[in-house]
Order: C-alpha cells, then sequence, then structure tokens
C-alpha cells in the first residue's frame, strides 16, 4: 500500500507547498544560502588544492640582489642560475619595476612611497624550476648555493610560502569543517522551523484526518516529503549559483603572488552531489523533528 | 457491539460520566439525551476513543479501548463515522474534496473514492454542489456534507453529536430522515440531542443522562 501511496503522498506535499509557497520559498532560499556558503568553501578549497599541488612540482625562488652591483656580477649571478638543473623561467626585475610593483600591489595607499628619499627595493631574479631536478633540486640547496654567490644579498624560496601556507591550509579546513557543521544544524533548524510553520497553518487540516482515521505516517509522510523536496531544490539551486559564481571568477585573470594565473576548476562531481545530498538529509532530518512531537487526537 | 462497564471520566474536579453501564448491540438506533453538560458528547467521544475512560472498560467489538495502541485505534476510527457539532468541515476543500478524505486516509484507490463520495452525496440529495466549497453551502447543507464525509466509508457505527442543534424543524425531519436511511443499510446510530421534537419525531432507544449518570435508558 504504501509504493502505491507514493504519488498520492507526493501530490499531497506538492498540493501543501504551493499552498504555503511564501514561507516555503523563505525556508529554500535560506536552505540554499547555507549550501551556497558551505559549497564556496568546498570550491575555493578544491582550487586551493589543485592550486597549490600544482605549485608543489615547481619551486620559485626570488633571488634578491645587492645595491649597486656591476653587471660583471650580475651576469655571472644570472649564469649559475642557469646552470643548475630544471631552471626554467627566469625574469630580472630591476628596482624601478619592484617599487611600480608595489606601488601597483598597494593601489591608494602606495603614496607613501613617493616620499622615499631612495628606492629601498632590491633589483632581483625571478626563477621557477621545474620538473624532478634529482637530490640537487632541493630548496636548501639551491638557496644555499646561490646565496654564496658574489652580489646576492637575500634568496627567498618558495617553500618557506609553501610550508606556511600548508599552515594556514590547515587552519582553514578545521574552521570551513565547523562552520560546515554549524551550516547543517542551521539547516536541520531551518527545515524543523518551515515544516513546523505548515503544521502550525494546517492543524484543521491534521485534526480531521486523524478524526476520519488516517495513521501518524499518513499524516507525517507528505510533510517529511516537503523537507526533503525544500533540502532537494536548495541543493540544486546552491550548485546551479555556485556553478554561476564559478563561471564568473573562471572568467577572470587572478595572479598570485607573481606565479603564473590562477586556473580555477568546479568541484567534482562527488562533492555536488554530496552537497545536495546534505540539503536533502539535513532537510529530512529536520522536518523529521517538527512532526515527530505530533498532535495526539 | 458497544459495552460499557462502570466507566467513569472526569476533566479536572468535574466528573462528566459516572459508572456508566451499557450495552448498545449492532444495528440499533439510540438517542443520547439530557440537557446541556450531561455528558452526552463525552460518552460519544468515549466511544470514538478521542477520550480514554478514567476507570471501568469499554468494548467495541470486542476490543477494549482502555488498552487500544495508536495504530489500532486509527483503523478502528476508520470504521466509525462522526458527524461533529460544528461540522469540522475544511473551507479550502470543496465538498467533494471533504468527502473524499475519508476514504483517502483509507488508502483507497483513486476510481473507488471518486464512485463512494459520488453515492454519499448522492444520498444526501448533494450531487450539485460537489465542487461548491463548504462557507458557500447553508447550515443544513454544511451538515449533510459533514454527514456524507461519516458514511462514505460504510461505517458499522455512526455518531452524531447535536446533528440537528442548529437547524430548522423542516431541515431537521431530513436530516433525521438521512439518518434512518443510514440505519436500514445497518450501520449502529448513535444520535446525542437535547431536541425533544426529534426524539417524539422518531421515538426509538433513548439513554438519558444527567450530570454523568444514566438515569434513565427507555425503549419505544
Amino acid at each position: 500500500m504504501l509504493l502505491r501511496s507514493i504519488p498520492y503522498f507526493l501530490h499531497r506535499a506538492l498540493k501543501n507547498i504551493n499552498s504555503n509557497r511564501f514561507v516555503y520559498l523563505l525556508g529554500l532560499g535560506t536552505t540554499a544560502a547555507c549550501l551556497l556558503i558551505m559549497g564556496a568553501f568546498l570550491l575555493l578549497f578544491v582550487n586551493v588544492h589543485t592550486w597549490f599541488q600544482g605549485w608543489g612540482h615547481t619551486l620559485s625562488l626570488n633571488v634578491y640582489l645587492e645595491d649597486g652591483i656591476s653587471h660583471y656580477q650580475k651576469d655571472k649571478v644570472y649564469a649559475s642560475i642557469q646552470a643548475m638543473p630544471g631552471a626554467k623561467t627566469m625574469r630580472f626585475i630591476s628596482k624601478e619595476e619592484a617599487l611600480t610593483d608595489l606601488k601597483r600591489a598597494l593601489g591608494d595607499q602606495s603614496k607613501f612611497l613617493d616620499h622615499l628619499a631612495h628606492n629601498p627595493l632590491p633589483a632581483s631574479y625571478e626563477v621557477i624550476f621545474e620538473g624532478d631536478g634529482g637530490p640537487d633540486l632541493t630548496p636548501e640547496r639551491i638557496t644555499e648555493k646561490l646565496e654564496k654567490a658574489d652580489g646576492v644579498e637575500e634568496v627567498q624560496c618558495s617553500a618557506e610560502w609553501r610550508n606556511k601556507v600548508e599552515g594556514v591550509l590547515s587552519v582553514a579546513q578545521f574552521i570551513g569543517l565547523t562552520i560546515g557543521g554549524l551550516l547543517c544544524l542551521c539547516i536541520v533548524f531551518i527545515a524543523t522551523n518551515t515544516i513546523k510553520l505548515t503544521l502550525y497553518a494546517r492543524r484543521d487540516e491534521i485534526e480531521i484526518l486523524k478524526l476520519v482515521g488516517a495513521t501518524d505516517r499518513f499524516v507525517k509522510l507528505p510533510f517529511l516529503i516537503e523537507g526533503a523536496i525544500q533540502g532537494l531544490l536548495g541543493g540544486l539551486l546552491s550548485v546551479g549559483l555556485l556553478f554561476g559564481g564559478y563561471l564568473f571568477l573562471s572568467s577572470k585573470k587572478i595572479e598570485v603572488l607573481g606565479l603564473a594565473p590562477l586556473e580555477f576548476v568546479f568541484i567534482p562531481a562527488a562533492y555536488v552531489v554530496a552537497l545536495v545530498l546534505i540539503g536533502l538529509g539535513m532537510s529530512a532530518i529536520g522536518s523529521l523533528a517538527a512532526v515527530g512531537r505530533f498532535f495526539d487526537i | 457491539m458497544i459495552q460499557l462497564y462502570n466507566v467513569s471520566k472526569k476533566f479536572g474536579a468535574n466528573m462528566a460520566l459516572r459508572d456508566i453501564d451499557l450495552k448498545i448491540g449492532k444495528g440499533e438506533f439510540v438517542y443520547v439525551t439530557g440537557p446541556s453538560g450531561a455528558g452526552k458528547t463525552t460518552l460519544l467521544r468515549l466511544i470514538f476513543g478521542s477520550e480514554k475512560p478514567d476507570s471501568g472498560d469499554m468494548l467495541i467489538n470486542a476490543i477494549n479501548l482502555k488498552r487500544i495502541g495508536r495504530s489500532k485505534l486509527d483503523h478502528l476510527r476508520r470504521r466509525i463515522g462522526f458527524v461533529f457539532q460544528d461540522f469540522k468541515l475544511l473551507p479550502t476543500k470543496t465538498v467533494f474534496e471533504n468527502v473524499s478524505i475519508a476514504l483517502e486516509v483509507m488508502g483507497q484507490r483513486a476510481k473507488v473514492i471518486r464512485k463512494r463520495t459520488h453515492q454519499a452525496l448522492r444520498m444526501v440529495g448533494l450531487s450539485e454542489k460537489e465542487m461548491s466549497y463548504p462557507l458557500s453551502l447553508s447550515g443544513g447543507e454544511q451538515q449533510r456534507v459533514a454527514i456524507a464525509r461519516a458514511i462514505v466509508k460504510s461505517p458499522m457505527i455512526l455518531l452524531a453529536d447535536e446533528p440537528t442543534g442548529n437547524l430548522d424543524p423542516e431541515l431537521t425531519r431530513e436530516i433525521v430522515t438521512l439518518f434512518l436511511k443510514i440505519h436500514e443499510r445497518g450501520t449502529t446510530v448513535i444520535l446525542a440531542t437535547h431536541s425533544r421534537a426529534l426524539l417524539e419525531a422518531v421515538p426509538c432507544r433513548t439513554i438519558q443522562l444527567k450530570q454523568g449518570r444514566v438515569i434513565e435508558d427507555r425503549c419505544y
């Protein structure tokens, strides 16, 4: 009988949604917003992770040169970098270019730089090592070797940044999981309250249904279906919005730390399914909680 | 069919029913009468299972209502029709939907629901108004919708609480005739009323209550 009744319950749930569409849309919107925040976190993590993994295969160095370095010394530094296995991209950044880059990065706040008596920024070489260069291509070895060269003031290695970013990422991951958990609770709470409001609006109908012999399951099922539909639609809506956001971001050229522009990727299909299922599951739990304490007629 | 043994029920300090001993057989037509507050509605609600007795035992078709579980009670209610004093119709649903709801909860097929709802509405003379909404109907018509909903599932027992309370004598006669028609089909009918006119128009077994006690149980 239950299987036969599913289309009937679905029909009743959809009819109920239609008659309480304002409250329902409000609940749906809030659920979608919660899932969108979760999805945005996922999108951020997936992209940072992907970008970070790609970065893991390349090693970038900034070789800062001493002020007043001679052409001969500069060429020598250049030659010693070029001689290293795996050194692919090399760009010389003059003191003036470094200052211009800094001004651009600071934007409106760059005015104070105009009052500087002299340019304190050093000229540098930007170097990227690619591939597996063997035991000689460890960040420590390269740094040590280059720092010994004449005219080199300091060598900054992306590995240092990577370690720092890794630490930040683990903290962010923890914060993300905590926020995710709180958002799940929010979805449960939203569904509970939406269904409670509809229960209240239809208390007369429920009373009559019970008086003519409706079982608890008969009365409760449409409300559970309503909650599940809210979660499902909220999930789908959030995925849609997330995809829109992704398309917008991927059309932009975003550069970080002077590295190659970030290539945006969308969250994997499994995450999309998980996001929709979280919406559906949490909303179903919320509805279950709402109908759990039912009218005893 | 319906047996009550020393049944008492109180609400707070108010004793609604005291030591009621009663037997109503299958297919009987019974009036429960008495002044307001005598316990008529409480007695019907006990038989319907929406109240449980504080003491004593109540059997309906050998099922003890004092120990009945939620699920069994729901199923028992499907075999009892109740016409409420305030009709309890849903204003946002049509006459057809208000009646068919009693069959929907039983999981009947749509075709069966349509057929039996049309039959019930024909029986109460409301075939023409099946698409109307309750608030557009007169008091008598609303009462007949409530009766149609109670009889559409062919109940073994039909309970009616003051079914002619707000009706004029002509409509009262119409409604009573309807109850007699239902009774002729073998349904046990129990009407709670304080209308003398009704008791005199169609004399039947009459149980008179006063302050929660049976003071007279007479067959005509």
